[in-house]
Parts: structure tokens; C-alpha cells; sequence
């Protein structure tokens, strides 16, 4: 109860401290000749200064640093505590104090920006941001999702009450994500948006400041957050998708134990992410043949779905289109031309005071349809070819004897470890070793 | 824990907690203006149009212009005054120039930088406010005196003489300065004082006149609170006057009214900047008429003015009233001084 009312007053005060979102500007504005005072920008909120190089460089090191710890805090300390101070830290600093960017997952907008866009320079800082997590998953495991993610950290501090979210409902909210991922990549590759920034919820309370709805949407997602720990993490990330598949070739894996399973059970519901799996048992014959048949016709299906997803995604060219500024403006112009609408824009003025001709917009603006249809076509590809992968995997079969930390979903935060009797006389022993290492000095 | 259905009333209250957060979220989330084309949102007291506020009803215009504007040949001038004889002193670029009613120049006093406020004496007496301290000149334009300097923060702003007492607005300091006419600091007045039930003036910008009306009062504008105070030579609060509103009858913005001047019946003359306007006021406060408005004063029947906030830093006009009781306006936008003539 206490915890909920500190969460409660934190949410209060970071509504408040958001507040400056209701500023009306006042006329005429006071001026400041006789004091040299100089007016700050208005446009401050969406434009950020760049930061001095050298600071781009702390932050990498930073970033290097706090995967180090994160992964030896893990795998090798297996201290919840460490991670969580660690995690705390990166709050700080990568969240509030860098105001959340640049950050991995946004990183992935500018990477595929890059791509296709060849004016489009991808700073070194953007570069290792993305890169440097990739690599730590590829060797520990999701150790940034753990310790380093300010994302993540905030939503882990909120953690009140988890409750276990169903599997099959976990497995199709996770469909978000892919979904999230390859519409990101499709309008930054089209130059359209970058909607992961666009769309982050928490940054208005990493800067104090932001639009009113996404204000909401944090706070609603910190809501849930209490009882559906970390929702953005496990059901939206677009970063986290790609680490959950790293994840899964990962070097070294986060355990529960540091010993054998003894199947004691008692981690079972430890995780607030759902994230442990259990031993499997034998199928029966008639479950079996009944499992073979179905997995036969999920595999069949899967090239449908790809077809489906991708005439799906292809149809919808048109309204993804309107995402890009010039696809609106053009739609704008020949609306106004056609006397469907009587009111100007400021874009449509401005652009009609340029003097260029209408047919080049249109024909700009057709280019980027045609990159949207086809574009189109790979993300609803991408999206069928998931669902039916979400499908047909249920269906095969694998083997587990032991309780184990599922290597793609576990976020790697070390609430699992103290459920663990072999744990307990792991730090038992340790903690002996240390008392007579202390007795032996003396 | 009570149990409903093998479900716990707490795992009810969570569900719904959850499913309301989602569905406030989804709202959110939709009404998102992605593009920005919604605009602001805000209801239309929040947008930044002042159109309809520059038009001015012709029935409350109750002057005129009466003369050919007289030029002042400033770059950016600063303050006016005008003596008992009709000779009108403007202030601008390290200079104070005399000039006859009809426009002909009498002359200028040369100065080291740029005077800020000036008031001419019964006696003839002239005194200039530079950035921080007063210059004192007699009526041959003879530099009498040079009264010590305030501190680096003060901007001197007006300045009102009345035989033996000299009253400085210091718009830096947020002061109103008592002196003798041996430029001897007698007391402050208008300084924040709980006690004398004086809130204090709120200065936003480098605006803050005084004026002593035949009451014996002093009145001084308190541009923030958007109102004229009166205050006793000894600083004790007695009354003010003055509404906020952008409506004719008020006064708008950061702060205004920036200068006034007193009529011979006890009537205030009002200059606003931002929304330009200069307007009458009758003893009690009450607004009566307009001298003149935006489209007077800034640009001939067009309204367009201060359309983004840096353009609103142009229009303090400062005032000063001759013995006809004709309105001199000082235009520190053209650095030109135009005569109205009250026809109703």
C-alpha cells in the first residue's frame, strides 16, 4: 500500500511538473532592450540543441559501461539488487537526464533512414547505440533490457502487483511489436516519420514536457504497468523484438540456478513477465498425431498468411501514404483544386506561393505511393509470415526437463534468482568463504 | 479475500483498473494529431488574433489629427516633453531637440549616450533621465548638474518635477525615486510593503511612467498589474484604477498602459504598446474616448500589425498634452511627433 501511494504521488507530480503543456502566450510579450535579456525559443520542445561531440562520446562510454555491469550483475554476481541500482542509474541518465535520446530503439529509425536514403547521414552515436546492445544480447543475453533501457526502467519501478498474462494472449499481443517494428522501418525508410520518437510514451516525463494524449498514454501504461509488468517491453518494443531473437543464440544465458534444477518449483511464478518455462512432459500418442496433422496444415497455411499479409499491406498504401508530408500536401492541393475544399492550409498556401508546378507534387507524391505499395507488400508479408510462425510454433514440440529462464522473453532482471534453493547455498557458501577468508587475515 | 466465481473482488478491481487504462489509452492515442493539422486545441480565447481588437469603433474616436507630424530626425527616439511656452523637447539618439509647435527646430542638447525620459520644470529647468542617473540643464540649454549614478540594474523610465520635488521611475529597480532639486535622494517609494499594504510593481518591460496630477497625488503607472496608482509624496498607497481586458476599456498584454499623461481637467491619456492605442480616461478612471488607435497610429487603414510576438516589441509610445490641451504623440516606430486635436 505504500508503495502503490509513492507510485501514485510520483505519477501526481509528473503530471504537474508536465503542466507547462497548458502555457497560453501572452500579448504582446514583455521585451527586454534595457537588459539585454533575450526571449528563450519557443520552439524549444520539439527542437533540441545538439549536444557538444565530446558528450556524444561520454554517453557511448556510458552505454559501454552500464551493459558491462548490467551483464557481469546477470550472469556472474547474480545480484537483483546491483541490476536494480544499475537500473535506477540509467533512469537517471540515459531518461532524464539525456531526455531519452538517442536511444536503441530509436536508433533503428535512423539505421533505416540510412539505408535508403543515401543524404542521410547516420551519426557514429547512432550507429553504436543500436550496434553496441545488439552485440552484449548476442553474448549475455537481454542484460540491456534489464539494467540499461530507461524504457524499461521506468516501468520497472512501477511493478506493484504482476499478474500472469496467458500465454496465448501474450504470444498475440506480442504480434504488436513485429507490427510496430516493420511500420517504423517501412515511414523511416520512405522519409515519411519516425513514429517510434513520435510515439514514445514515455518521453514527456523524461523531459517534463510533450503533447497532452502521449502524457496520458504513459501514465495509462504505467497503470497497467503495475499489474502487467513492463507492457511496452513485452507487447510493443520494436527493439525488443529483434533482441528476443538474438537473445535465443546468445552465448551465455541467464538461469535461474547456478546449479542443476532440482525442480523445487518454487521459481514457477517468480517471474512478473512470464518468462519462465516449465519441464514438458510426454505427449500422448493420439495428442501427438492429432498435433502432427495440425502442424501440417499450419505449415501449409504459412504461405497464405505471407500472401494475405502482404496484399493486406499492399492495399493500405493509400492511408500509410499520408503519413508523408507531401503525399498530404499533394492530397490537400487537389482537393482545393477541385473545389471539395474551400479553406487553404498553411502548407498549401505556402506551397502554391513557391510557384511550383502542381504536376511535380503529384508526381512526387505518386513516387512514394508506389514505394508504400511496395513497402506495403513487405511489411504485411513480414506481418502474415509472424502469425503464422506464432501459429505453427505452439505445434512443435520441444523438450524441457528443467525450469528454465526462456531465453527470448526473460528480461534478464534477477527476480528469479532468489526463489532458487540452490541460490540460496551458492550465497550461503559465499557468504562462509568470505567469513573465513576474513578469519584467516586475522 | 472474497471470492466471486473463483475470482477475488481485488483481481476484479485490477481488471478493471486495466481495462479502463486501456481504453482511456486507445482514446489517447487516437485523438494523437499526428500531423499537426488539428492546431492547438485550444478553444478560441487561446488564439493569437487580434484582429477584431485593432478595428476601433469611429463613434469612441473623439480626435484628430491636427497638424503635419513633426519630424524628429531620430533613429530611435524616446521620450517627449513640452513647457509652459509650447516648445516640445523629444529625447533620442544621445540628443534632446527642441522644436517649436509648428515643427521648427530650436536647437538640441548634444549628450554622451542616449537619454531615456525628460520633463522641463516650471522654471524652465530641464531634466533628462539617462540610462541610471539625471542630467540637469536650464533653460539655455546650460548643463546645470549631473546627479550621482543609481546602480548598474537601474533603467530610469519618467521623471515628473513639482517645485522642490523631482519623482524618477526606475523601471530596473522597480522604484519610484524622491529627489530634491539638488539631486538629493530623499526616500523610495513604491517598494513592496506588507505592512503599508503596497504589493510592489511588476515591471515585465523597460515601461514605467510617473506623472504628479493637481491633487497633489502621485500617480504612477503599475504596467504589470495593468493599472495607475496614487501614491502620497511620502509613498503611502491611496487608490488606483485600471482593469485588465484587450477590450477598449482595459488595458492588455505583459504590461500597459507604458506611458500617460495628465489633462487639465484631471483626465488621464493613456498609450498602450502591442495593441497600439491611446485613449482617455476621466479622473476616476473611467474609460471615456479614443485619441487614437492601430489604425491611426501604426499603419493607415490597415489592421495588419504585431502579427508574431517580435513585432509586439514596437509601439511605447510616450505622450506629453500642450496648453490647448492638443495630445502630442511621440511615434518611436516612424521617430515622429503628431498633434491630435480633440473635435467632439
Amino acid at each position: 500500500m505504500l508503495r502503490f501511494g509513492h507510485i501514485s504521488i510520483c505519477i501526481f507530480i509528473s503530471i504537474v511538473l508536465c503542466g507547462v503543456v497548458f502555457g497560453a502566450e501572452r500579448f504582446p510579450p514583455p521585451d527586454f532592450d534595457e537588459s539585454g535579456h533575450e526571449l528563450p525559443s519557443t520552439d524549444y520542445i520539439t527542437n533540441i540543441t545538439p549536444r557538444h561531440t565530446i558528450y556524444n562520446y561520454l554517453d557511448v562510454a556510458v552505454l559501454v559501461a552500464a551493459l558491462s555491469l548490467s551483464s557481469w550483475f546477470v550472469l556472474k554476481k547474480r545480484s537483483r539488487r546491483s541490476v536494480f541500482i544499475l537500473m535506477v542509474f540509467s533512469l537517471v541518465y540515459f531518461g532524464f537526464w539525456r531526455k531519452g535520446c538517442i536511444c536503441p530503439i530509436g536508433a533503428i529509425q535512423n539505421f533505416s533512414l540510412s539505408i535508403f536514403d543515401h543524404n542521410y547521414a547516420l551519426s557514429v552515436t547512432a550507429i553504436l547505440f543500436l550496434i553496441l546492445p545488439l552485440i552484449f544480447t548476442l553474448f549475455f543475453g537481454r542484460t540491456f533490457c534489464a539494467g540499461v533501457c530507461p524504457l524499461g526502467a521506468i516501468q520497472d519501478l512501477v511493478v506493484l502487483r504482476p499478474i500472469k498474462v496467458p500465454s496465448w494472449l501474450e504470444s498475440s499481443l506480442r504480434l504488436f511489436a513485429y507490427i510496430y517494428l516493420a511500420a517504423a522501418i517501412l515511414f523511416a525508410a520512405t522519409g515519411s516519420a519516425f513514429i517510434i520518437c513520435r510515439y514514445d510514451l514515455f518521453i514527456s516525463f523524461f523531459r517534463l514536457s510533450g503533447h497532452l494524449n502521449m502524457l496520458i498514454l504513459g501514465c495509462c501504461f504505467l497503470v497497467i504497468g503495475m499489474f502487467v509488468a513492463r507492457p511496452y517491453c513485452r507487447f510493443i518494443c520494436p527493439y525488443g523484438v529483434i533482441l528476443r531473437q538474438l537473445s535465443r543464440l546468445s552465448k551465455w544465458k541467464v538461469t535461474i540456478t547456478p546449479d542443476d534444477c532440482i525442480k523445487c518449483k518454487l521459481c514457477e511464478d517468480s517471474c512478473p513477465f512470464g518468462a519462465i518455462t516449465k519441464p514438458t512432459v510426454e505427449w500422448p500418442q493420439i495428442g501427438y498425431t492429432k498435433s502432427r496433422k495440425l502442424l501440417a496444415l499450419l505449415i501449409l497455411l504459412l504461405p497464405v498468411l505471407i500472401f494475405l499479409g502482404g496484399f493486406g499491406g499492399s492495399s493500405l498504401n493509400r492511408s500509410w501514404s499520408r503519413m508523408h508530408a507531401t503525399v498530404r500536401l499533394a492530397e490537400r492541393i487537389y482537393l482545393e483544386n477541385q473545389g471539395l475544399l474551400s479553406e487553404t492550409t498553411d502548407a498549401s498556401s505556402a506551397f502554391r506561393a513557391t510557384g511550383e508546378p502542381i504536376e511535380d507534387l503529384y508526381d512526387q507524391a505518386s513516387v512514394i505511393r508506389k514505394q508504400f505499395k511496395f513497402g506495403g507488400w513487405l511489411l504485411g508479408s513480414f506481418i502474415g509470415l509472424v502469425a503464422g510462425l506464432k501459429l505453427i510454433i505452439p505445434s512443435i514440440r520441444r523438450q524441457r526437463t528443467d525450469f528454465q529462464a526462456d531465453s527470448a522473453s526473460c528480461l534478464a532482471c534477477g527476480r528469479c534468482f532468489k526463489y532458487c534453493p540452490k541460490e540460496q547455498v551458492r550465497l550461503k557458501s559465499l557468504s562462509e568463504k568470505q567469513e573465513i577468508a576474513d578469519d584467516d587475515k586475522i | 479475500m472474497v471470492k466471486l466465481s473463483g475470482i477475488t473482488k481485488s483481481e476484479v478491481l485490477v481488471g478493471l483498473l486495466v481495462a479502463v487504462s486501456v481504453g482511456i489509452g486507445v482514446v489517447a492515442l487516437v485523438l494523437f494529431d499526428t500531423t499537426g493539422g488539428k492546431g492547438s486545441g485550444l478553444d478560441k480565447d487561446f488564439i493569437y488574433d487580434i484582429g477584431d481588437k485593432v478595428k476601433i469603433d469611429p463613434n469612441l474616436i473623439f480626435y484628430t489629427e491636427s497638424s503635419v507630424p513633426i519630424v524628429t530626425g531620430f533613429k530611435k527616439s524616446h521620450a517627449i516633453a513640452i513647457d509652459a511656452n509650447g516648445t516640445i523637447y523629444a529625447a533620442g539618439d544621445k540628443a534632446v531637440r527642441l522644436f517649436e509647435s509648428s515643427g521648427n527646430s530650436l536647437g538640441e542638447i548634444q549628450l554622451d549616450s542616449n537619454p531615456r525620459c525628460i520633463t522641463v520644470s516650471k522654471d524652465g529647468n530641464i531634466y533628462i533621465g539617462m540610462k541610471n542617473h539625471v542630467l540637469v540643464y536650464d533653460a539655455n540649454k546650460k548643463h546645470l548638474a549631473s546627479w550621482p549614478h543609481l546602480n548598474s540594474d537601474a533603467v530610469l523610465t519618467s521623471i515628473a518635477v513639482l517645485k522642490n520635488d523631482i519623482f524618477v521611475a526606475d523601471a530596473g529597480n522597480r522604484i519610484v525615486l524622491r529627489y530634491d532639486t539638488n539631486g538629493k535622494l530623499l526616500s523610495r517609494i513604491g517598494g513592496k510593503d506588507n505592512d503599508r499594504n503596497i504589493p510592489g510593481f511588476v515591471i515585465p518591460s523597460p515601461y514605467f511612467d510617473l506623472a504628479i496630477a493637481d491633487d497633489g497625488l502621485l500617480r504612477v503607472v503599475n504596467p504589470g498589474r495593468h493599472r495607475i496608482e496614487a501614491y502620497t509624496f511620502d509613498g503611502d498607497l491611496e487608490f488606483w484604477w485600471g482593469i485588465y481586458s484587450p477590450n477598449i476599456e482595459g488595458f492588455c498584454g505583459c504590461c500597459n498602459p507604458v506611458n500617460f499623461v495628465i489633462l487639465e481637467d484631471g483626465s488621464f491619456v493613456t498609450a498602450e504598446k502591442g495593441l497600439v492605442r491611446v485613449k482617455v480616461y476621466d479622473i476616476d478612471g473611467n474609460f471615456t474616448a479614443v485619441v487614437a488607435g492601430p489604425e491611426q497610429l501604426v499603419k493607415s487603414h490597415e489592421a495588419e500589425i504585431c502579427q508574431i510576438p517580435a513585432n509586439c516589441q514596437a509601439g511605447g509610445f510616450d505622450l506629453a498634452v500642450d496648453n490647448k490641451q492638443q495630445i502630442l504623440i511621440l511615434d518611436t516606430i516612424k521617430n515622429v511627433i503628431r498633434t491630435f486635436a480633440k473635435t467632439r
